[in-house]
Formats: C-alpha cells, structure tokens, sequence
C-alpha cells in the first residue's frame, strides 16, 4: 500500500463516479414537451435519476439502521452533550482551511478574515478548538466549501444526486465535497503518503458520526412531518444550500407561477378573497 | 363613591390600554411576532396543562395568527386550482390537522427557547418579512424569518422560513410529489388522513 491511486479517498471518488454511471441506467423517464405540466414539473424538480437517488437513500436509511444509529446511541450515552459539542467544534476547527480558502475563491475578505481569526483564538485560548470562544468574542461561525463557491462564480446546480452516507448532493455540490475534502483538508492528508487505510476510515467515519449525530433530530422531525420524505428532504436541501450561497440574505419570495396570481400584485400569498374577487371581475364582459 | 370613581377610572384606562396594544397588534409585525411568540411560550409552552389541551390551544392560536385558506392555495399549486370545492374544504380542515399535530410533537422538546426580533422589510404585496433567531439556553441561535401579510382582521402569517427553508414550499414539493404518484388530490386526501390519525396527540405522555 504504498501507490497513491491506492489512496481511499481517491477510491471513494472513484465509487461515486461509478455510482453516477450506473445511475445514468436509471433515469426517470422525462415526459414529452407537449405535456407542458408535467415538464415543467420536470424541470424543476431537476432530478433525472430520480429512481436510482431513491434506492440510494434506501441504502443510506439502511445503513444508518444496521451501522450508524447504533454507534451514534452509544456515542451519545458514553459522551455528554459538552463532550460532544466540544468534538463537533474541534471538527470545525481542523476543517476551517476548506472555508477560509472558499472565503477567498469568494472574494470574501471580511469573512476570510473572521474565519482566520476564530481560528486563531479557537485554536489557543478555545484549547485546539474544543470551545468556541471566538463566537462569544462576536466572530460567529459559517462555513464555505467549493460547492458554494462554484456557485457564486455562476456553475448551475447540476442534477440532484443522493448519495449513501453523504446524504442529498448535486452534480455541482459533490464535486466542489470532493475537492475540499481530498485537496483542502489537512486532516485527510494525514499519513497520505504511507496510505494507512485505518486513519482515513477513522477520520471519515468520525466525521459522518459527527455530522449525522447533530442531523439527526432535525431530519427526524421533516421525516415525521412528510408523507414523501425523498421530496421533502431533496426540497429542504436545496432551500438551504440556497441561503448559504446568499451567505444568509433575506430570503426571495417563493418563484410564481402565473396562476396564483390573479389579481396581478406579484404576491403569491394575496388573501383568497382579493384573489376570487379578481377572477370574477376579469370574467365580467367589460 | 370615590372609591368606585378610582376603580372606574383605572378599569377605562386598563381597557384602553389592553385596546391601544391589541390595536398595535394587528398592523405592527414586531408586535404580532413577540404576542405570538409570547403566548406560545406562557399560554403553550410552558403551561402546567396535558398535551391535549396544548393541543387545543395552539389550535386557537393557529387559527388566529395563519392564514391557513392562503397556505393551502400555494401549497397544492395547480391542484388547488383543480380541486372540487369538497376537495378544498376537505384539505384546509385536514391539513390543519396535520400542522397542529406535528406542532404539538414537537412541545416536549421545549427547553426554554426564545425569540428575539432582529429586523422588518417589507415583502409581497401588502407584506413584511420579520428576522428573527430562536436563541436556546446555550446561546445557540437558529435563524427564522416569518413572511406576514396584513388581511382585514389584521396580520396573518403566510409562511416561516427556518435556515432558509420555507415551510410552504417545502410542503408543497412534498405534496406534489405524492398527488403524482398517487394519482391526484384524492390519494393526497387519503394519506394525509392517516398521518393525522397517526399523531394525534393522546393524554399519554
């Protein structure tokens, strides 16, 4: 083991871009044109392999049930909530050169800056990162990575990719997560010469650990609040990728379609009154 | 006699000013979230009272602070459009039902949060977007926006947008999908009856 092509994480890249040809076999079949609904609703959902994204998710929701929650549980009973909050900011910190360089492939320089002096202050005073002190010094966390920046320099989303263990992506998202987590982060380079299999399976299971741990009771409630969990999950993800690339600006108004708007106000949430008393005065022979 | 003059007196100004705050209420969003967000936390939240009457209560105040005939309009989208009056009637007074019990699962994992109002601007037609953060015990803060629109009767919520994503938006993508696959509003009907039926709060704990 001492070729890098051998390097896990370049395996792992190489999984997913098998997964993605063999989902090329899956796609959804794409309705006719002239169905001009049922396009459109195509379009948007911007989700061509839509069956094969769903057995994904089987296999991820399978590995969570047989791996994942078991090892969570315990995690969580051996580990107390400070414990792990200080684990889950260590993580952070180590990970802080994949949003200090996306902050500054973004132009960013004010927020390049914070996230160059949280760690700075996380890294002594918070003891290697364990507690967040900056966020109390008024240097609130946020997090970059290449999928964001890719955005902002104007790459489309790409198609809507679920993936085992990584969760919901896209073409654009899982590109810019390869890049990071292989060329930026510091912590998979650990070792990457001598290619020891074990460090990379530590660090990146601990990750998903971490990461899926503080999901889960979120992605409990909009599982238990939806009837298609698969469509909400992929809507919930999109809508919040969109607020970290507006780096949190104030939300847009929901896109119209031109039916809900009958009395022509640019407003999709007009009372149902305005709205009927509209259509029935647009029906009226003038 | 003076006694009673006093008591008058004080009782007229009470009013007045119960009148003057109510007043304030309906045209001022700030005012409307912190009302909202205070009745939820005294009057819900942290009542000594079972699920069940919780329950009931969130319903009252779902009733008066949503515009609920709006959200489903925008949540079915084109089957709305569709849908037979009955269908209507039978979605508002269903999903309602899913809205209030999904809420009210949710009241157990109450532990001390609270609202705090950052900022208006206007939005839509007749409307304002307040931020907001939910801040819990630890200082962790969560960011939430409530899309309001002004209606007759006063403010109305229309929409709440938590890390950027918006309740009715999400719903509708979720319904969508699910009218596709099981064939029309009627399929949605069904299922969404058994999720009420579902989580329907007991008096269990």
């Amino acid at each position: 083991m001492t070729v890098s092509i051998n390097s896990p994480s370049l395996l792992k890249l190489g999984i997913v871009s098998a997964f993605t040809m063999f989902a090329l076999g899956a796609c959804a079949s794409k309705p006719p044109a002239t169905d001009t609904e049922a396009f459109r609703a195509y379009e948007q959902n911007n989700d061509p392999l839509e069956p094969w994204n769903r057995s994904m998710m089987q296999i991820d929701q399978g590995l969570d049930t047989v791996f994942f929650n078991p090892v969570i549980s315990v995690y969580q009973t051996v580990v107390p909530k400070p414990g792990r909050r200080g684990v889950s900011n260590a993580i952070r910190n180590f990970r802080t050169p994949i949003t200090l360089v996306n902050d500054i492939l973004q132009g960013e320089g004010s927020r390049a800056g914070t996230t160059l002096r949280r760690f700075l202050i996380n890294s002594t005073v918070g003891l290697f990162g364990l507690f967040d002190i900056a966020q109390h010094w008024g240097l609130p966390y946020h997090s970059e990575d290449l999928g964001q920046t890719l955005a902002v320099w104007g790459v489309g989303e790409g198609p809507y990719l679920y993936f085992p263990i990584l969760g919901p992506s896209s073409g654009r998202d899982i590109t810019g997560y390869a890049v990071d987590n292989i060329g930026i982060d510091i912590m998979s380079w650990v070792g990457r010469a001598d290619n020891p299999l074990w460090w990379q399976v530590v660090y990146f299971g601990g990750l998903a650990v971490d990461i899926k741990g503080n999901a889960k009771p979120a992605l409990e409630e909009l599982k238990a609040s939806s009837i298609d969990y698969y469509a909400t999950l992929r809507s919930a993800y999109r809508q919040n990728r969109a607020k970290e690339i507006r780096n949190s600006a104030p939300a847009p108004l929901p896109g119209l379609d031109d039916f809900y708007d009958d009395d022509g106000d640019g407003d999709p949430f007009s009372s149902l009154e305005t709205e009927k008393a509209s259509v029935q005065t647009a029906a009226l022979p003038k | 006699m003076m006694r009673t003059i006093l008591f008058s007196a004080l009782l007229i100004i009470g009013v007045a000013q119960a009148n003057a705050a109510e007043a304030t209420m309906k045209t001022d969003p700030t005012a409307f979230i912190n009302h909202f967000s205070q009745v939820s936390i005294d009057d819900i939240l942290n009542a000594n009272i079972d699920t069940v009457e919780k329950t009931a209560r969130f319903r009252t105040v779902f009733n008066d602070s949503f515009d609920i005939p709006a959200i489903s309009r925008f949540v079915l989208g084109r089957a709305w459009r569709r849908a037979s009056d009955s269908e209507k009637q039978d979605f508002l007074a269903v999903f309602e039902d899913v809205i209030v019990y999904t809420w009210s699962r949710r009241f157990k994992q109450y532990t001390g949060q609270t609202i705090k109002v950052l900022g208006t601007s206007p939005d839509g037609d007749t409307g304002t977007l307040v931020n907001s953060v939910i801040i819990d015990l630890a200082g962790q803060t969560i960011s939430v926006q409530w899309r309001l629109r002004q209606r007759g009767e006063g403010l109305r919520i229309v929409d709440i947008i938590i890390e950027g994503i918006s309740m009715v938006i999400t719903y509708r993508q979720d319904y969508t999908s699910v009218i596709r696959q099981n064939g029309g509003i009627q399929g949605l009907l069904t299922e969404l009856r058994k999720q009420a039926a579902e989580t329907l709060p007991s008096k269990a704990p």
